[in-house]
């Protein structure tokens, strides 16, 4: 293994100095000029070149049926918009699909009409059940993952992704349940997005939360190019939006239906900016006050469009190659290797106590009675010796 | 009336009664019974172990078997394992524990026979807490017998019996190792009633240290034979450990599990050891106290251990209530007997009523159950602080005509 | 410095003195309040059982399982459906008319089952008790759940005979083949995550036991039933269709289970809003309407007409429920589920001219088994302690248990202060000092007392095991009789004891008196939580009657003072209707309320009577 990456080693090294002493600016800025021609005058673009969007529902059982369909209903519209599933990392903590009391089996609706599958046969659910637990979720965000998982549940961004996080599920004061047995706090989250920042994981965040006060669970985020966006203030509840009475269930919640609703008339081509979208929410119709943190993030909200983090990057930028691998690798290889050189030997040192405690025979039952008739016999002696010694 | 109590009649009497009880049925319906039987000293999980043991499966390598080897080997030996025969067994042990508790009481009144013998044996062989534990078949049985039986030696001044019955009872129930300093100072001493006359310790001091090495032999060669049966010591965390670390959480009539379920994780170490130490810090006060009878704070050890461990079985308590009536000359000066009689009479009926609506019946929870058993603990700590009242009250004499003895 | 060191020194000395004073004043204060604390609380209490059907008590029901999510679903059973039901109920009709045996109608409905395409099977059961023995023939079916593995299963039951006068004959024909047509239609469904398991039970309440008893193996000495062919995996809920008129006007929810055991309250609220919002049925608690009250005295004013009109509906449900609580009865078939830990209720079809029949209940009962289907563990344990005084409101453990609970304590009060007296006597002997009483200490002898009290308990056992037995069933008016001299003429025995020495040891009538009140009281206490109706009705029978026992000093005025105790005591010998019934509800079904009244109420009378009887 350390054989094979030597040369890989060496020829990082290389590339990296390379990078770092290479003096010809101007071919970047030749590149750079011309791509800003075309952009429009005015606007403050940003600076990704690939989006990404971590979708959670993060409660089980058939009555939650509405937190799949929310994560299903954004699922459905950052694909639309140009997101492939590659990109996009999807928990579900419940199978309402397949749940045995769905009467519409391997189907999930988000509308009481039942127009629109959001199930279908084209969905690629990455963590799926058990899987989805808040270390689960964390390790997705920092990167930090066994070298066994594979890559499509890796959140594989650099310091140009715009990330979309999306959560729902049952939450309160600065927490979020996952699965009915742990939480997330406000605090891990926002120490994870830390992380990523100083890792280099990211380029600007998306925050979106549907559930119980869930404007707490951004109020502890300190990293910068982070907008927030929540269902419902502190002390708040976040409301169901409808049922449908043949699935028997609510099917979706106010916050995310609306915004659903309104990004309906989105394209991949439009203009429409985040405070296009922050200025639809109408607490009348949501049933609890959402909120918008943009104090940690860099540019105006009607700057920003919605595509920025909903749909697929349309822009490229021609870097220098060497550059980007420099940026991108420090974190995540060797976090890997140091893994794995650990895990090796555990697995032998296991497989070597196992053989252990296989290799002697059973011990014959003669030996197990003589033990035991030595342990009478030394019981008796002692007793006979105590009775004896009067 | 007087005469109708005497031992020689109503001693075998009783025995046949308990006799008669033992071979019904009823032993099949009580051996499930959490409040009669802790996973220390279960007979189903005794019957496990030695099923494990015989089929050549360390029976310790689970979680179920916390007995001591000692069982192991005895019921693989000598001892017959058919239920019947156990019950027997089971009942021969409680009559053994009565027949201690009236040579414990004829030893402390220095007389051969007494009136009251037969009352006392009734008191220990009626005793419902006593008698339905060894009907379930509960080893706990055994651990009253054997305290009872190293209490006896002790009064008479028989030193290696005494010490050898303590070495098996810390075998099979490491949290009596609380008994051994009063058993100690009873040996150096005399079982004589001395409450009303307190005075400074008048044994012989020097004899303790002997006495205390004579144990750790003792001790040393039983742990010994218990490893030799086992086949290595991985019988020690599964059963001594077991009362420290408290691996299961199967409800009981005491203070502990409860605690330890709705504990948090990282908590729980120090919590253990809080409990654990709780435990100790009154054997040193309680013998210093009672330096001039130390039978009478062996006593109130045991209350403080049926109260306080860490399995307890109801047979825990009942033997501190039994014992009681070694002391009557503690009954003019208790404050209280009849609200512990009925606390008792209420946690006696409440603990299986909670018991079967939470887990039968599903109309109440664990709470429910927990709160039966805090009202069982309550009236255990009033026995026990009525009785150490009484025996520092009894010193300070008759009530006088407008005086008034408190406590502060 | 000095001066001030012993000043300081008082100070420390005085407050213990001055603690020792206040906590003697206290007491002195308690003990002398003690009789004025007592009756506040008999009062206090009494007062409170009264005021249980008041409407300012209750609160409005709620459903606090997030799961059920009741009558969120569309119905489909529909006007096919009940054709098919009037065709089941046709060929019912058929085997009524031609007496058909229960083996008969059994092999019919399993036919019927199998026709449907769903395993179906019959089981026979014989009864064996002192009042003959008691026979049929059961029919059920297990649909199983199409997608999952059959570990869970939801019961829908109706039994041969309705519950109409608690089984007196009227037949359940309706309740029948609505069964049968709801299992024709709910097999189309694919979404059930439990069993769905269809019994048809014989007679009234014996037929269900019979199949619960085999479905769960439970040993039960005096049946014999076949062993159940179809299995299938824990029953959690179970519906109870009782449908005997032509139509009805009302579905009436009855709930009590035996021995006091009720159902969770989810279960029936969910019932209440879907029979309501779904099937447009008004729901009854039992099989009475509120009777417009006529008569209310016109000096009322007109603003509390309306309070009185609720307290006067709402107290004939609170007696009903005690009625069937406290005699561990239940009030039907579905009572019989609870011992297994079933939550389960009865739905009855209250018998009118119209508007609703099969349509409704069929609409009903398929939303209700949505609502059930989804339920993902049990419900939670919080909601078993109520009293549902009208079938939108209810009371909270907290608002009716105190009540018994403080009667409870009163009696406690008064036998602690007997007790404590019984060591206490003025010191007679020296008169010449005017100063207050010098009291003497004396003796208790508990021993005796116990023993009275122990042989009560005995003749209590030796009274359930006369009634037990098949001569007296047969011989019930004779046998009554009979039992009924020989027990009150048993405690006369007390009026051989002699009268003691007062001054030396407390009379044995107030010891007796004193530990009959502790232990009624802690009787009392703990029934609550197991049967909170027994135990209110046992506050009410106890509470005075054993608070005034006193004995006095002619035999005429024993003999008259225990009289009325007997009464109270073997009173319920004379209600043969009533007591063969109890009796037959112990032998088939354990209801443990019979052995309950003779081993543990009768004694507890009988030992205040004998406080009459002792001498002073």
């Amino acid at each position: 293994m350390l054989v094979v990456s030597f040369p890989h080693l060496l020829l990082f090294l290389f590339s990296w100095t390379w990078g770092i002493l290479a003096t010809t600016p101007s071919h970047e800025e030749i590149v750079g000029e011309f791509f800003n021609q075309n952009a429009h005058a005015g606007s403050s673009t940003s600076n990704h070149t690939n989006n990404w969007a971590v979708l959670v529902c993060s409660s089980r059982y058939w009555f939650n049926y509405r937190h799949m369909a929310n994560a299903l209903g954004m699922y459905r519209t950052v694909k639309r918009l140009g997101i492939p599933d590659s990109n996009i990392i999807l928990m579900l903590a419940d199978d309402a699909a397949c749940n045995s009391r769905n009467r519409f089996p391997g189907s999930v609706y988000a509308n009481p009409g039942r127009g629109l599958d959001l199930y279908g046969d084209n969905i690629e659910v990455d963590y799926r059940g058990y899987e989805v637990t808040v270390e689960n979720f964390i390790r997705v965000l920092t990167g930090r993952m066994e070298p066994s998982v594979p890559r499509s549940k890796r959140l594989l961004t650099d310091a140009r992704s715009n990330i979309f996080v999306y959560m729902t599920g049952h939450g309160g004061n600065e927490f979020l349940k996952f699965q009915d047995n742990e939480e997330i706090s406000a605090f891990d989250i926002a120490d994870a997005f830390e992380q990523m920042w100083q890792k280099k994981r990211y380029n600007e965040i998306l925050f979106m939360i549907d559930t119980c006060q869930a404007n707490t669970m951004y109020s502890k985020f300190y990293s910068p190019n982070i907008l927030a966006t929540g269902s419902a203030k502190l002390d708040q509840n976040s409301y169901s939006y409808e049922n449908d009475n043949d699935i028997g269930v609510s099917v979706i919640d106010r916050f995310t239906h609306y915004i659903l609703e309104y990004m309906e008339q989105i394209n991949k081509t439009s203009h429409e900016s985040m405070a296009d979208l922050f200025a639809s929410y109408d607490p009348a119709k949501i049933h609890s006050d959402p909120g918008v943190r943009a104090d940690l993030f860099g540019r105006p909200l009607n700057e920003v469009r919605i595509t920025d983090f909903f749909g697929g990057v349309s822009q490229v930028e021609v870097g220098n190659g060497g550059d980007g691998e420099a940026r991108a690798s420090p974190s995540g290889t060797t976090e890997e290797e140091n893994s794995s050189s650990e895990e090796r030997p555990a697995v032998a040192v296991n497989a070597s106590q196992a053989q252990q405690k296989v290799a002697p025979p059973s011990r014959p039952a003669k030996w197990r009675m003589t033990r035991a008739w030595g342990g009478v016999l030394l019981l008796g002696v002692l007793v006979g010796w105590v009775g004896f010694k009067r | 009336m007087k005469s109708s109590l005497d031992v020689s009649l109503v001693f075998p009497l009783l025995v046949a009664g308990r006799l008669l009880l033992a071979l019904t049925s009823l032993s099949d319906a009580l051996k499930h019974n959490h409040q009669l039987s802790s996973p220390l000293t279960s007979y189903l999980n005794l019957q496990e172990g030695i099923y494990l043991f015989q089929n050549g499966i360390d029976p310790y390598s689970g979680g179920v078997f916390r007995h001591s080897p000692l069982f192991l080997s005895l019921f693989t030996t000598v001892l017959p394992r058919s239920r019947v025969i156990s019950s027997i067994i089971w009942t021969l042990s409680d009559a053994l524990g009565a027949w201690a508790l009236v040579q414990i009481w004829r030893t402390r009144q220095r007389v051969a026979q007494t009136s009251r013998d037969g009352l006392i044996a009734a008191a220990y062989l009626l005793n419902p807490y006593i008698f339905l534990s060894t009907l379930a078949l509960s080893t706990s049985t055994f651990e009253n017998t054997f305290a009872l039986l190293a209490l006896m030696f002790a009064a008479k001044g028989a030193a290696s019996p005494a010490l050898l019955a303590a070495a098996f009872l810390l075998q099979i129930s490491l949290s009596s190792v609380l008994l051994l300093a009063p058993l100690l100072l009873l040996i150096a001493s005399s079982p004589i009633s001395q409450l009303a006359s307190p005075r400074p310790f008048a044994g012989n001091g020097k004899k303790i240290i002997s006495l205390l090495i004579e144990f750790l032999v003792f001790t040393v060669v039983l742990t010994l034979a218990s490893a030799l049966v086992s086949g290595g010591w991985s019988w020690v965390p599964q059963t001594w450990g077991a009362s420290l670390t408290l691996p299961d959480l199967t409800p009981n009539v005491g203070l502990w599990w409860y605690f330890f379920t709705e504990m948090f994780d990282h908590f729980r170490p120090f919590f253990l050891m809080v409990f654990s130490v709780h435990l100790l810090i009154y054997v040193a006060p309680v013998c210093i106290k009672f330096q001039y009878d130390p039978l009478f704070a062996a006593f109130i050890l045991l209350g403080i251990l049926g109260t306080f461990k860490s399995y307890p079985t109801m047979a825990d308590p009942g033997l501190f209530l039994s014992v009681i009536s070694v002391f009557p000359e503690l009954y003019p000066y208790l404050r209280y007997p009849i609200v512990t009689t009925l606390l008792h009479l209420h946690a006696a009926l409440l603990m299986p009523l909670f018991h079967h609506l939470w887990l039968n019946q599903g109309t109440a929870n664990a709470n429910f159950f927990y709160a039966s058993t805090l009202v069982f603990a309550c009236a255990n700590g009033a026995a026990l602080t009525d009785c150490i009242w009484a025996g520092l009250r009894i010193a300070i004499g008759e009530p006088q005509e407008g005086f008034v003895v408190v406590q502060e | 410095m000095n001066a001030l060191r012993a000043r300081l020194r008082a100070q420390r000395a005085d407050p213990n003195i001055v603690r020792i004073h206040r906590k003697q004043a206290l007491v002195a204060v308690l003990t002398r309040r003690l009789h004025i604390i007592k009756i506040t609380l008999f009062l206090v209490g009494y007062l409170w059982m009264a005021a249980i059907p008041s409407p300012r008590l209750g609160r409005g029901t709620y459903i606090d399982e997030n799961a059920l999510g009741p009558g969120q679903v569309n119905t489909y059973w529909n006007w096919g459906d009940v054709a098919n039901a009037d065709r089941y109920l046709e060929q019912l009709e058929g085997l009524r008319d031609n007496n058909a045996t229960s083996e008969e109608r059994a092999d019919f409905l399993m036919t019927e089952f199998l026709k449907l395409g769903i395993p179906a099977s019959t089981q026979n059961y014989v009864f064996t008790s002192s009042a003959g023995n008691v026979q049929g023939t059961n029919a059920y079916a297990v649909l199983s759940s199409p997608r999952t593995s059959g570990t869970e299963a939801m019961v829908i039951s109706a039994s041969w005979i309705s519950r109409t006068g608690e089984g007196d004959g009227t037949l359940n024909l309706r309740g029948v083949s609505t069964v049968l047509a709801l299992a024709n239609f709910l097999k189309k469904y694919s979404l059930w995550a439990k069993d769905l398991v269809f019994v048809i039970s014989d007679n009234y309440v014996d037929g269900m036991q019979a199949w619960l008893s085999a479905y769960h193996g439970a040993i039960q000495s005096n049946l014999q039933a076949d062993e159940l062919e179809l299995a299938s995996g824990v029953i959690w809920t179970a519906l109870n269709i009782d449908y005997p008129g032509h139509s009805f006007s009302h579905l009436g929810i009855f709930h009590e289970g035996i021995n006091g055991r009720l159902p969770n309250q989810d279960l029936l609220n969910s019932f209440q809003q879907i029979s309501k919002w779904t099937g447009g049925v008004p729901v009854l608690v039992y099989d009475h309407q509120d009777s417009p009250q006529t008569d209310i005295p016109s000096w009322i004013p007109s603003a509390y007409h309306e309070e009185i009109r609720a307290y006067a509906y709402q107290s004939k449900n609170v007696l009903r429920h005690l009625g069937y609580q406290a005699r561990g009865r239940g009030s039907g078939v579905h009572g019989l589920f609870h011992q297994f830990r079933i939550d389960a209720f009865t739905m009855f079809g209250l018998p009118a001219t119209g508007p609703h029949g099969f349509h409704a209940i069929g609409r009903i009962v398929e939303s209700t088994l949505r609502t059930t289907n989804n339920l993902l563990e049990r419900l939670h344990a919080s909601f078993f302690f109520y009293i549902l005084t009208t079938p939108e409101r209810f009371l909270k453990i907290g608002s009716f248990l105190p009540s018994a609970v403080l009667i409870s304590v009163a009696m406690m009060f008064g036998g602690l202060r007997i007790w404590s007296d019984c060591a206490w006597i003025p010191d007679l002997s020296d008169k010449k000092e005017a100063g207050p009483d010098k009291w003497i200490q004396r003796s208790r002898p508990v021993i005796p007392v116990l023993g009275i009290m122990l042989s009560t308990y005995m003749l209590g056992v030796v009274l359930f095991s006369a009634i037990t037995t098949s001569w007296f069933i047969n011989n019930q008016t004779v046998a009554s009789t009979l039992l009924l001299i020989v027990v009150s003429t048993i405690p006369l025995c007390a009026l051989l004891i002699p009268s003691q020495d007062a001054s030396r040891a407390a009379p044995i009538s107030q010891l007796l008196k004193a530990l009959n009140l502790c232990f009624a009281s802690t009787v009392i206490s703990i029934i609550t939580v197991v049967n909170f109706s027994l135990a209110m009705s046992l506050a009410i029978l106890l509470g005075i009657p054993l608070s005034i026992s006193s004995p006095s000093k002619t035999l005429s005025l024993r003999l008259a003072k225990f009289a009325p105790y007997i009464g109270l005591a073997l009173g319920w010998i004379c209600a043969s209707d009533e007591l063969r019934k109890a009796l037959w509800d112990w032998e088939i079904l354990g209801v443990w309320f019979a052995p309950f009244v003779c081993i543990v109420y009768t004694p507890l009378v009988l030992q205040a009577g004998l406080v009459c009887l002792l001498p002073l």
